[in-house]
């Protein structure tokens, strides 16, 4: 499962970069899902039926999603085309935008 | 002195939620200086900062369903509104994100620092961004906690609480007996 085979530099592993992977694409899908709770009631109501909080559903889809990705994109190989350092970027890039998009998000809308 | 469930409940969730900010800064720390030597500690305070993190998230959200719409419903009726409509809804949506990468960080640093540089790098960026993500978080909890404190102040007391903030005693004295 290494990746770092006919690779030039230092690499990740194909375990790390999957994961890598799935924790930017788990924070902007969770930031996403914030926003669309706070406008769509109908949304919000659905989460909180299926455990009672909104909050609580919302926190085990992101850690499902996050570990079901992370497997998927380590099977798939999906992560070895991106470059480690533009995945680390993207990731830093994924987490500025999701902190700073919600606390815009709920100061103005 | 009567201690309710509740505070106990929130206070063991601040104190997991520093704890895991402690050991991701150990994390980076370790990792600027990463070796042979240190390897295991990385590891070990990697595995540290997912578990204090989950831990602290549990209590938080457990506090949260629970005990919390007592405090929103008072927020909302007292003179600080935006530490729920700001603080609050942030705080609980970007604690996904801090826990996101609490459980990334002992997938990265299964990775060997000490000869990978991209390895090093990626450790370095997880471990601080949830010290920032994770400060971020605590420091919306103080907030909440005071949007909760100003709420049950009555407005004279605030008034008195303002007049005589940084004065000297005395005059705290006096505007104490002025208020009584």
């Amino acid at each position: 499962m290494d990746s770092r085979d006919g690779r030039e530099g230092p690499q990740l592993t194909a375990a790390t970069s999957s994961f890598v992977l799935a924790a930017a694409v788990t924070v902007v899908f969770s930031t996403a899902l914030a926003w669309a709770k706070d406008v769509s009631a109908p949304l919000k109501n659905f989460l909180k039926s299926l455990t009672g909080q909104d909050w609580t559903t919302h926190g085990l889809v992101d850690l499902l999603l996050f570990i079901g990705l992370g497997l998927i994109f380590m099977k798939t190989r999906a992560s070895e085309g991106i470059p480690p350092r533009r995945l680390i970027g993207g990731l830093v890039v994924a987490v500025g935008m999701a902190g700073l998009g919600l606390a815009l998000w709920f100061a103005f809308v | 002195m009567q201690i309710l469930s509740s505070d106990v409940i929130l206070l063991t969730h601040a104190t997991f939620g520093v704890t895991g900010c402690l050991a991701a800064l150990w994390v980076f720390v370790e990792t600027l200086n990463a070796g042979l030597a240190n390897r295991g500690r990385i590891r070990t305070a990697a595995l540290l900062t997912a578990v204090a993190i989950t831990a602290g998230g549990i209590c938080g959200g457990f506090w949260y369903v629970h005990f919390y719409p007592v405090e929103k419903a008072l927020i909302l009726g007292g003179p600080w509104p935006l530490a729920h409509n700001l603080f609050m809804e942030t705080k609980e949506h970007l604690f996904f994100v801090t826990a996101t990468l609490a459980f990334l960080l002992p997938i990265a640093t299964r990775e060997e620092a000490d000869s990978n540089a991209v390895a090093r790098k990626l450790i370095l960026a997880v471990s601080g961004l949830i010290v920032i993500t994770g400060l971020t978080v605590e420091g919306a909890g103080a907030i909440v906690n005071h949007g909760v404190k100003v709420a049950l102040l009555p407005a004279g007391d605030r008034v008195l609480h303002r007049a005589s903030k940084g004065a000297p005693p005395w005059i705290r004295g006096t505007a104490a007996k002025v208020h009584n």
